[in-house]
């Protein structure tokens, strides 16, 4: 229950960035749910395994999401991908360790500023690894008219 | 034949204005390119070719057959705008699919450059709700959000109204880290708020460099290693700056309170 609480304040974060970000409104509810998705990931794994490690599996949630539904609406994919990876952007980190380094625990400020530097990593593997698929491999989620088909062959994202 | 040459530098000037309005817009450098080179192609110019950096274009076209066309243009980074983005692309299509005329192109994308943008009353509001979610998120309860809400609203004020007419990047998110952690700490002092922690966390999201962070890794590895590094500093400089500032103002409370309250 939680989990589904959760979600939808993400997917509600995610849609207030995108409107900063001018993202048409007809393209919400789709930020939203990548946002909510890659936030359920993160906390579903992060139980289990490290940080970094859940960070990466969720962005490449997100960003397999986000190149699906571009793909369906036509339009470019940074649209999805800027807002729905904002939860998982590290700035919590960030924050903690200036607050660490200001409360003179050097080691904690250490350790948690190389965790965020871990974690960016990680979300810069993910978005590398989604985005080497080929554009072929997100032809399913087109809709289907023939046209349309003909001419994402040519594109390539 | 002088009707060809005005046509071609027609068509040149609107894939220059396509091209500037995606970079300035939040696109990463692969797609100013293709768009580009897709709209000359589209008219007959072969011999166009384009280098885009993260704050300029170049584009130079000309060969036995078609007259030489070159312009330097500097964008400025400004303000993300997807919906123009989103526009843009879709011209694109259209220019592929029918018969627009470069000069219907160049006012669509005139048209496009003009886009309103959400209004700045809607803009605040959303970074309220944004800090109020992520506070929520990260571990604070209904009423650390409330105050996020709060603080989120104040800073995107500053942002509009202060910040982003009248002052550098660098002093523009140190000022606002500080302002996040001073109007924080008050709140929390207060009690309209119980974790002082994931109420800063929620409220400084709106300052994170989302869209240069993600934009900066997608040019890298699309081999664009300059526009991407130089994004990428900008990402950390940013990130840099906020710490800065919300370290600033902890220090500053740490002297005078004698470190109580953290």
């Amino acid at each position: 229950m939680t989990a589904v609480c959760e979600m939808a304040v993400a997917a509600l974060g995610t849609v207030a960035f995108a409107l900063l970000f001018g993202v048409p409104a007809l393209y919400y509810p789709y930020c939203g749910l990548i946002g909510g998705t890659g936030w359920f990931v993160y906390s579903m794994l992060a139980q289990g395994f490290s940080e970094p490690a859940s960070a990466m599996f969720a962005t490449i949630a997100v960003i397999l999401l986000s190149r699906i539904f571009a793909v369906r609406k036509q339009c470019p994919v940074t649209i999805f991908l800027i807002s729905g990876i904002f939860p998982l952007v590290p700035g919590a980190l960030v924050y903690w360790t200036a607050y660490y380094i200001v409360t003179d625990e050097i080691a904690l400020a250490a350790r948690t500023g190389f965790l965020a530097l871990k974690v960016a990593v990680a979300i810069v593997l993910g978005i590398v690894f989604v985005f080497e698929l080929p554009q072929g491999f997100f032809r399913f989620a087109a809709k289907k008219d023939k046209r349309a088909l003909k001419e994402k062959g040519r594109k390539k994202r | 034949m002088n009707e060809r040459k005005e046509e071609e530098r027609e068509v040149l000037d609107a894939a220059m204005l396509a091209g500037h309005i995606l970079l300035e817009n939040g696109a990463e450098i692969f797609r100013v390119e293709e768009t580009m080179d897709r709209i000359c192609r589209h008219y007959g110019i072969k011999s166009c070719s384009s280098f885009v950096l993260s704050n300029g274009i170049f584009t130079t076209a000309g060969n036995e057959r078609e007259e030489i066309f070159a312009k330097v243009q500097h964008i400025p980074v400004s303000g993300t705008h997807l919906d123009r983005v989103a526009a843009v692309n879709q011209l694109s299509r259209e220019i592929e699919a029918g018969s627009l005329t470069p000069h219907a192109v160049k006012e669509r994308l005139d048209q496009i450059q003009r886009m309103p943008g959400k209004s700045k009353k809607m803009q605040i509001l959303a970074s309220g709700v944004g800090s109020a979610c992520f506070c929520f998120l990260f571990g604070g309860n209904g009423k650390d959000a409330a105050a996020a809400f709060f603080s989120g609203v104040v800073l995107y004020g500053y942002i509009i109204f202060l910040a982003g007419p009248h002052l550098t990047k660098l002093v523009a998110n140190i000022g606002g880290g500080a302002l996040v952690t001073a109007l924080c700490t008050l709140l929390y002092k207060l009690h309209l708020g119980e974790h002082l922690n994931f109420m800063i966390i929620g409220s400084i999201m709106p300052l994170i460099p989302g869209v240069a962070f993600t934009n900066a890794i997608r040019d890298i590895a699309d081999g664009d290693y300059i526009a991407g590094s130089v994004r990428m500093m900008d990402a950390l400089l940013v990130f840099f700056c906020i710490a800065m500032g919300v370290g600033l103002v902890f220090s500053l409370l740490h002297q005078f309170t004698g470190g109580g309250f953290l």
